[in-house]
């Protein structure tokens, strides 16, 4: 039996993480001049990365002032376990329901226990590249500015290795639930997704209320400061409840020296394992019924409405035609439409609900005091928008998107210019559905003229662009396309993780530039200027593209 | 006219080639066969021809078009049909097809000609409006297949073609190649199934290793071989 499971574990981590083909592709010489590009690419990453750990130690500072420096931890751990769950769910989803391999397993005589058993093992890999990066600077720099001992680090060590479990765990089952439940009907991609989507929401807005109730409740107090100065865990006690494992672990490590930490950590991990055996349990009773029909798909076998050839045969133009496709397999393969366009229409939900709930530094106040007409607001959109541009994933992934089809793209009779502008296109429909999320959420917050409507609409589309092309500079340098998984190609891909370093540095560069000038120039020579930098860095970035893709076209294998 | 000259490809670090300067003079209106043992370089071949494959060394041209200078003009004359095509399978059938009549920039009137035509005859008219996932395997192929001859390819070239389709099919593709090559047209393809290649082939190599050991029309090949009645025979003599 061990030796059953250990079998499927190595197996799917080959599998997952390509392994055998890694080693192949280093021994590979051609590759090489693609690999230093990209390792050039990669490194764009490291000034995102570094003034974010800048910011968080003068966040420690912060912290350490009112005496609540495990708060500081806190927001660490919960910031890790929140982002592996949140990424859990789409993980989960793709991994235990979607991937191919499920083709080969279910008909082996083995448990359903035992494929989400060596399925969640490999997430668990996965997991830790997100949270790794997420809580090593907040435990370093929180044991290191305090001068922790020998206890503390080791404790931390193995905080870190169990971090993943409880939020996957608890990803694992909402998901299996939700495929449980909603294994129904002809249109269950179209039912599941809508649903993903609102219950992403509803789970930020719970999380967030919990947040500001418990805020209101500290605050309230008349004895407030007093007991802020007499227990110096007080916030993690009391902002901790939304989320008790983070709680714990950060009671862990601010308490190392004395009996609570060791007995924070038993419970920390105890209950780890227990969740995880409970979900083993579970998946017993939740994952066939789920799974099972999940291939199915519609078809009507001639027995629907006659197609007309005639008249579905009409002329497109290459770059249209090419858009179309993209668009139609975005909308309709799961994971992207949860990825991408579920993506461009949550962050602009989620961005209105956190100000309209508000603390102190909600934007509502400062719109007040600032006023519309200053233009912060309408920049404030272009910026927003443009960054959707990136985080939308169209243009790093439209290569890695095309996978084991991509020789269709390859041996057609395509011009360059072609690909990029119908892709690029694609990526500017979806942008239109996220400029429309946000222009309707924005209307509880602040009123909009239709001149800063148009400017937002205009300049976040230009700015989209460059964003787009950006992305598929990397992703062309590096398709991932041997994929099992339309997860791998959207998430799971490093070429998005790079694609947001590099276009953080651009949109940063950008508004630091805007910052400087904003207030020595009218704010239509600003728009002006922001529209002349997106059409040359587009322009610019046209024919960096046109030169790579044609090279990658012919060298790829 | 396709033209390879000394084509030469190896794959990563291997030790040997997986084709080692093959070359091949095919002339329009020929029906070429491509046999060989099971990893013998057919496919490697094939897609250095299409495109999807940089030969290490060596030359390949259409009517004078040097496949890997002017990749847009090459490609425009070809059509490929790949072993396992993998195709967008959420897209309609119909949707794919117009997507690469699109690429190929087929006009509309040949394309719905072409399209009641080919649909017809290969009994998926009913399917193409259902998305790609929901098809069988030989469906899918035969979808590729009608994608294949929307354009009116120069070179039309296939790797396996039979395999997965059902004996009607089977015997309309064959029907399907010979029209081509009566119009002029070059039909290359690679096939394990001796007695197609026998009786369909103008001329036909067989590769063995990477090498081409044998090339010409059945006669010539008997001459090859000692044992002379079947093409069966002489196979299994030469990739002895
Ligand atoms: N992607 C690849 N990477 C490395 N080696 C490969 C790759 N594809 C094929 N080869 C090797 O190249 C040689 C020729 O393979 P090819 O696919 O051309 O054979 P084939 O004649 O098409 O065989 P079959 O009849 O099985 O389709 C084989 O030795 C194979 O191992
Ligand atoms: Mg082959």
């Amino acid at each position: 039996m061990m030796r059953k499971i250990w079998s499927l574990i190595k197996t799917d981590f080959n599998t997952t993480f390509g392994l055998s083909s890694i080693g192949y592709s280093i021994k590979n010489k051609k590759n090489r001049w693609q690999l230093i590009l990209f390792g050039i690419a990669m490194l764009t990453l490291i000034p995102s990365y570094v003034f974010m750990v800048g910011s968080l130690s003068s966040m420690y500072d912060i912290y350490a002032q009112i005496g609540q420096k495990s708060m500081f931890l806190l927001s660490g751990f919960l910031s890790a376990q929140i982002l592996v769950f949140i990424f859990g769910l789409l993980y989960v989803m793709s991994k235990y329901y979607f991937s191919n391999d499920l083709a080969q397993l279910v008909p082996l005589p083995i448990k359903p226990s035992y494929i989400i058993g060596s399925k969640f093992a490999t997430l668990m890999i996965s997991e830790y590249l997100t949270s790794l990066p997420i809580i090593l600077p907040f435990i370093i720099i929180y044991g290191s500015k305090n001068g922790e001992g020998p206890l503390y680090w080791i404790y931390s060590l193995f905080l870190i290795l169990f971090l993943p479990v409880a939020p996957l765990v608890l990803a694992s089952i909402v998901v299996m639930f939700f495929m449980k439940y909603t294994n129904i009907g002809a249109r269950k991609d179209l039912i599941r997704t809508i649903s993903a989507v609102f219950f992403i929401i509803l789970m930020i807005y719970v999380q967030m209320k919990i947040q500001t109730l418990a805020q209101k409740s500290i605050v309230q107090g008349s004895d407030f400061l007093v007991s802020l100065i007499k227990d110096s865990n007080l916030l993690v006690k009391r902002l901790g409840v939304s989320f008790p494992p983070a709680q714990w672990a950060a009671l862990t490590l601010a308490n190392n020296l004395s009996i609570s930490g060791a007995t924070n950590l038993i419970i920390f991990i105890g209950v780890a394992i227990i969740s995880f055996l409970l979900m083993i349990f579970l998946s017993e009773y939740l994952f066939f019924d789920g799974l099972i029909g999940n291939i199915e798909v519609s078809a009507t076998k001639g027995r629907g409405k006659k197609i007309d050839t005639s008249e579905l045969s009409r002329e497109t133009k290459p770059y249209l035609a090419l858009a179309k496709k993209e668009l139609i397999m975005l909308f309709k393969t799961p994971i992207y439409l949860i990825n991408a366009i579920g993506g461009v229409i949550m962050f602009p939900i989620i961005l209105v609900m956190t100000n309209s709930m508000g603390g102190d530094e909600s934007l509502s106040a400062i719109i007040e005091v600032m006023g519309v007409e200053s233009g912060y607001i309408t920049l404030g959109c272009i910026g927003f928008v443009t960054a959707l541009g990136m985080i939308n994933c169209v243009g790093c992934t439209t290569f890695s998107r095309e996978g084991k089809c991509f020789w269709i793209q390859r041996t057609l009779p395509i011009r360059v210019e072609d690909q990029i502008i119908g892709r690029v296109l694609s990526s500017l429909g979806v942008q239109g559905l996220g400029i429309i999320a946000l222009l309707v959420s924005s209307i509880f917050i602040v009123k909009l003229d239709i001149v800063s409507i148009v400017l937002i609409i205009i300049l976040g589309l230009l700015g989209s662009i460059p964003m787009t092309q950006i992305g598929m500079i990397i992703d062309i340098l590096r398709p991932m396309l041997d994929w099992d998984n339309p997860q791998k190609a959207m998430k799971q891909n490093l070429n998005v993780l790079i694609s947001l370093g590099a276009g953080t540095l651009y949109l940063g560069g950008l508004v630091l530039l805007v910052i400087n000038i904003i207030d020595k120039f009218y704010i239509s020579f600003i728009y002006g200027l922001l529209a002349l930098i997106f059409i040359l860095s587009a322009l610019v970035l046209f024919k960096v593209l046109k030169i790579l893709i044609s090279k990658q076209f012919q060298l790829l294998e | 006219m396709l033209k390879l000259r000394n084509i030469s490809k190896t794959y990563g670090r291997a030790q040997v080639k997986a084709v080692d300067n093959v070359n091949l003079d095919i002339r329009p209106g020929e029906i070429f066969g491509f046999l060989g043992p099971n990893g013998a370089g057919k496919t490697t071949t094939i897609k250095m021809i299409v495109g999807l494959l940089k030969p290490d060394e060596g030359v390949i041209t259409i009517d004078g078009v040097n496949v890997w200078e002017e990749p847009l003009k090459a490609k425009s004359m070809i059509s490929y049909v790949p072993d396992n095509p993998e195709i967008y399978d959420r897209l309609k059938g119909i949707e794919y097809l117009n997507f690469i009549a699109d690429m190929y920039g087929v006009s509309k009137d040949d394309r719905r000609k072409k399209l009641d035509y080919y649909l017809e005859l290969f009994n998926i008219k009913d399917a193409v409006g259902d998305i790609i996932a929901s098809y069988s395997h030989g469906m899918k192929q035969k979808l590729v297949l009608t994608s294949a001859l929307l354009n009116d390819p120069k070179l039309f070239i296939l790797d396996e073609p039979m395999v997965g389709l059902d004996p009607k099919s089977a015997f309309n593709l064959k029907e399907i190649m010979r029209k081509m090559c009566d119009e002029g047209r070059i039909v290359f393809f690679s096939t394990h199934v001796l007695e197609v290649a026998e009786r369909l082939c103008d001329r036909i190599a067989i590769i063995n290793k990477g090498k081409i050991i044998a090339m010409g029309t059945m006669e010539e090949l008997r001459s090859h071989a000692e044992e002379r009645e079947s093409l069966e025979k002489i196979f299994l003599e030469l990739t002895e």
